[in-house]
């Protein structure tokens, strides 16, 4: 970017040079473009290498299949298991997004209104199945599902079963899923909920106050609208997540041989299914890219017309 | 008139509380006590009952010998694939968030998008795509199948990114290279040294990310030598009587575990994530709420 | 020691139709402080960035000491910066901060410490060199961002209002030991403020500017007795001189329902012309002598008083732009200050009134 003419014209006047320093426009605060290349050098080399190109293999592979242009896609709309893979994620879903939205903002509000130490203890407590994340939680709520053993034996007994194998009947297991995905995540969202809620200036809810409002109305009409953006954030990354079921059947699964729990119960579990019993990668792939496309979508929405994000 | 409704009300809300502390917490308390009870203790004592000492130590015994120390493997593979993720995720991420926060570059809008889609999206959709690219590339098998992935943390350069453009003022970088530092000095000598906070915050992410991963070493691995330890626990699963019955004929060779190992397996599985999550609770907090926008 | 020169130095913010920085001409003598002064988004800041590398020059040329170092790096300029906020390395104690550039250069380890020492003891922050910055006060930090400056012996010391973080009282006490080290130092000095009262009390000479336009950059002398246009006169001098809409007469000009006579104005009878008298040329007079106006408010200051009035009359029809109301500021007496809403007539020293056009504000000379 440097031209040699920018030293070579005595005292040049001309706005010909304008051109030549042009190209260094973006370069405040002294520093080089080059500099920030390098920054950035090795977290573009692992995007590439791990974000971008398995995405694109798993387009090419999908779509490059011997039975002729996007006919893995067919085969795997087709596949017998596919309409029912969708139909229990979509179960589980609906259980799941909408116990967790009300739960978790009923509870926040709820947490709110107490005293901020006794609400901190509450909030410690909701938040530590966080920790056992993975095959972990899964483990831990089968022996809650034991009816022998569980803690909660009395209200499984009540619900008729009386035995394992009853409580995780496959008509319970997006129920089930749902609960575990709930018990594991819902405390996270309340400390980001609660975060969302202190952000709420102390001399608004005053006013609030003043203005007559009581607990009940200062929570929906003032508290509710103002952190509609964060329920809207949390529905959607929970949707995305959701589509992507996979940890829960397969360790639940592993519980049951021979009972409810399909290898193939979720989509994820299908793609993994098909390419790992019938090598079949170009239908795996044609999977794992709707599933892809599903998150990309909402990550897009997110990001662009969210607003929620500080991208500048 | 208006006093005893509220009281009443205050009292249901109480009551839901406390109903729903029950649900989030009575299943770790269970967790914890299983282990010092024997399995037909379980059934017949207070699901709050405390055994005995001795019992969680035979309990203790039993599961780390089990199967040749399975469960020592998969620890240490579990530290490797997590430190071996983290230190890459901290590598490329501390710097790339500088970049994108500091510097100027064509593309750095961009890269800063797609950055957040990649972050927000979630990361299971990737796994299968990643399974059949590093098939492809003759990885798979190799330690490098799992820490690469796990190297690979959007979510460590957002973070990064958010912290250095709040907190550090860019005439303090001016005036670094008004002292005549190179770029690289600027981030060697005042960057790096501000960056300390959010080294361990993004470590900390990347590591409970990784080892909790269950998907990602699902595919990837396929040998008991190389299990992580939330494989492992599946593993143990097949092999716990009371979830497997059919599983142990008589006769059969298999050593038949109980509920309480099972129990203990996942104590000891998840005790480093519990560990992070109790001394840096606030840390993690402050980098969930870090990861959207203030209000 | 060194010279400066802007070359027609030009900047344009992207996505901006108008220039920041624009074709400015300035030169800075070796050993001289010249203070760059204007209202804020006049440019002022972004010329010192463009001098210190930090911002991008679009067009035009800047010269140290004759050398164009529009494509050197800030670390090849050999050159100082105050930042306003200091910028302090926040993880360095001061020795550190102070010994950063020098460190960046090479010097070897002892080197620095001497230097370091001697720099602390002119600034008289010696027993600070093991703090933080976080354990300073505001005007030891100060002390700290100057020192790191003056260390290093550069060519050429730029401060970006140097002052605006301290408070009254210690402002005006740094201002004048700035002046007085840079005077010792003899360091060309490039300084930016907005407060005119900094500029005209520090700067060997001053350049005001105005919308990215150099307006005029003389000694301080100059600048408030002979300011070339009605930005300057109003801009420079506490009160600021008053600047009153009238017509030009035969023998005066109309200001108001009075004719103030003048003896020369630079403008036919019938134009619109901006007058402006500078407070201390005004004096009260007995009634029936001078301008007649209504007291509004009077400011006793102790030594001095300052009366803020009204021209009686002065709502006619006036050009656009300038101080329709006639409001004036008087410097007096504080035992002759009249009271409030009381009515007084207002004498103008002879010879003291500056004429301006009223629509370009250009001056306008005899």
């Amino acid at each position: 970017m440097t031209l040699p003419s920018a030293t070579a014209v005595p005292g040049g006047r001309a706005s010909s040079r304008r051109g030549s320093r042009a190209a260094g426009r973006e370069r405040p605060a002294g520093s080089s473009a080059t500099a920030g290349y390098f920054f950035v050098a090795l977290y573009v080399g692992l995007l590439g290498l791990l974000g971008v190109a398995p995405v694109v293999y798993a387009i090419y592979l999908a779509l490059s299949n011997s039975g002729g242009f996007g006919s893995s896609f067919v085969d795997a709309f087709k596949d017998y298991r596919f309409v029912p893979a969708f139909e229990h994620i979509l179960a589980f879903m609906l259980i799941w997004l909408i116990s967790q939205t009300i739960l978790v903002v009923g509870l926040t509000l709820m947490l709110h209104t107490l005293a901020q130490r006794v609400g901190a203890v509450f909030r410690f407590l909701f938040y530590i199945p966080g920790a056992l994340a993975g095959a972990a939680s899964v483990v831990v709520w089968l022996f809650m599902l034991d009816p022998t053993a569980s803690p909660f034996a009395f209200v499984l007994h009540w619900l008729g079963y009386a035995q394992f194998n009853n409580a995780i009947a496959p008509g319970n297991l997006s129920t089930i899923f749902a609960i575990m995905a709930f018990w594991t995540g819902a405390g996270g969202w309340i400390v980001v909920m609660y975060g969302a809620l202190n952000n709420i200036p102390h001399e608004l809810l005053e006013s609030a106050q003043i203005d007559g409002a009581n607990a009940f109305k200062t929570a929906f009409f003032i508290k509710l609208p103002l952190i509609r953006k964060w329920i809207v954030y949390m529905l959607v990354l929970s949707f995305a997540g959701g589509t992507q079921l996979f940890v829960e059947p397969t360790v639940l699964g592993s519980a049951a041989l021979g009972v409810g729990v399909s290898k193939y119960w979720s989509p994820n579990q299908l793609a993994w299914f098909v390419a790992s019993q019938y090598d079949n990668f170009a239908e795996a792939a044609a999977l794992s890219v709707v599933l892809l496309v599903l998150g990309l979508f909402v990550a897009a929405v997110l990001v662009w017309r969210g607003r929620l994000f500080e991208a500048e | 008139m208006a006093f005893p409704r509220r009281h009443a009300l205050q009292l249901v809300g109480i009551a839901v509380l406390l109903l729903f502390t029950a649900f989030f917490f009575v299943p770790i308390v269970w967790l914890f006590l299983a282990p010092t009870k024997t399995d037909g203790q379980l059934l017949t004592q207070s699901p709050f009952a405390f055994g005995s000492f001795h019992t969680l130590g035979q309990t203790f015994h039993r599961i780390v010998t089990y199967g040749g120390h399975s469960m020592l493997i998969w620890l240490k593979n579990s530290a490797i694939y997590s430190v071996g993720g983290t230190a890459l995720a901290v590598l490329a991420a501390i710097p790339a968030g500088y970049g994108l926060a500091l510097t100027h570059f064509i593309g750095r809008k961009a890269l800063l998008s797609i950055t957040l889609v990649v972050m927000i999206m979630p990361a299971t959709a990737l796994v299968l795509p990643l399974f059949l690219e590093i098939n492809k590339l003759g990885l798979y098998g190799t330690i490098w199948s799992l820490i690469l992935p796990f190297g690979f943390f959007p979510f460590g350069v957002y973070l990064t990114y958010i912290y250095f453009s709040s907190t550090i003022p860019k005439d303090l970088l001016a005036a670094a290279r008004i002292d005549g530092a190179s770029e690289w000095s600027v981030f060697r000598f005042i960057a790096l040294p501000l960056a300390r906070p959010i080294v361990s915050l993004v470590g900390f992410f990347a590591f409970v990310a990784s080892w909790n991963n269950f998907f990602l070493p699902f595919v990837m691995t396929y040998d008991n030598s190389q299990y992580p330890v939330q494989i492992g626990l599946q593993q143990l699963i097949g092999s716990t009587a009371s979830f497997n019955p059919t599983n142990f004929t008589a006769g059969s060779s298999i050593v038949v575990l109980h509920r309480p190992d099972l129990a203990m397996a996942v104590i000891i599985a998840i005790a480093p994530v519990l560990i992070v999550f109790l001394f840096a609770q606030r840390a993690l907090v402050s980098g969930m709420l870090a990861g959207a926008t203030k209000e | 020691m060194a010279t400066v020169a802007f070359e027609q130095a030009t900047r344009v913010y992207p996505k901006s139709d108008r220039a920041a920085v624009d074709r400015l001409d300035l030169d800075v003598h070796d050993g001289e402080l010249l203070v760059l002064v204007g209202p804020s988004g006049c440019g002022k800041t972004t010329s010192l960035r463009m001098l210190a590398g930090l911002e991008h020059v679009d067009d035009g040329a800047i010269r140290i000491d004759g050398k164009d170092v529009v494509d050197l790096a800030p670390r090849d300029r050999d050159i100082a910066m105050v930042f306003q906020n200091y910028a302090l390395y926040p993880h360095m104690n001061v020795a550190q901060n102070m010994g950063f550039a020098l460190r960046m250069a090479g010097v070897a380890k002892g080197d620095i410490a001497t230097r370091v020492r001697a720099a602390a003891k002119i600034l008289d922050i010696e027993e600070y060199l093991e703090r933080k910055p976080r354990q300073l006060s505001g005007g030891q930090r100060q002390r700290v961002a100057m020192g790191r400056a003056i260390v290093r012996q550069p060519r050429v010391f730029l401060m970006d209002e140097p002052l605006s973080n301290l408070d009254a009282k210690l402002r005006v006490a740094t201002r004048a030991e700035i002046a007085s080290l840079q005077r010792s130092l003899g360091v060309t000095t490039l300084y930016v403020t907005h407060d005119q009262v900094e500029a005209m009390t520090m700067g060997d000479r001053v350049a005001v500017m105005r919308d990215g336009v150099l307006q005029q950059c003389d000694t301080p002398r100059t600048l408030y007795a002979d300011p070339v246009n009605a930005f300057v006169a109003g801009f420079i001098g506490s009160p600021p001189m008053n600047l009153v809409d009238g017509i030009a007469e035969a023998g005066g000009v109309r200001l108001g329902s009075t004719l103030v006579a003048a003896p020369s104005v630079p403008a036919r009878p019938g134009e619109a012309v901006t007058v402006g008298i500078r407070p201390e040329s005004l004096s009260l007079a007995a009634a029936g002598d001078g301008i007649p106006a209504t007291v509004s408010i009077v400011e006793e200051l102790g030594a001095e008083a300052f009366v803020y009035a009204q021209l009686v009359g002065a709502d006619g029809p006036v050009a656009e732009g300038a101080n329709v109301k006639g409001n004036v500021i008087v410097r007096g007496e504080p035992s002759a200050a009249p009271r409030n809403g009381e009515l007084v007539h207002l004498l103008v020293k002879e010879g003291s009134t500056l004429f301006f056009d009223a629509a370009s504000g250009a001056r306008l000379r005899g």
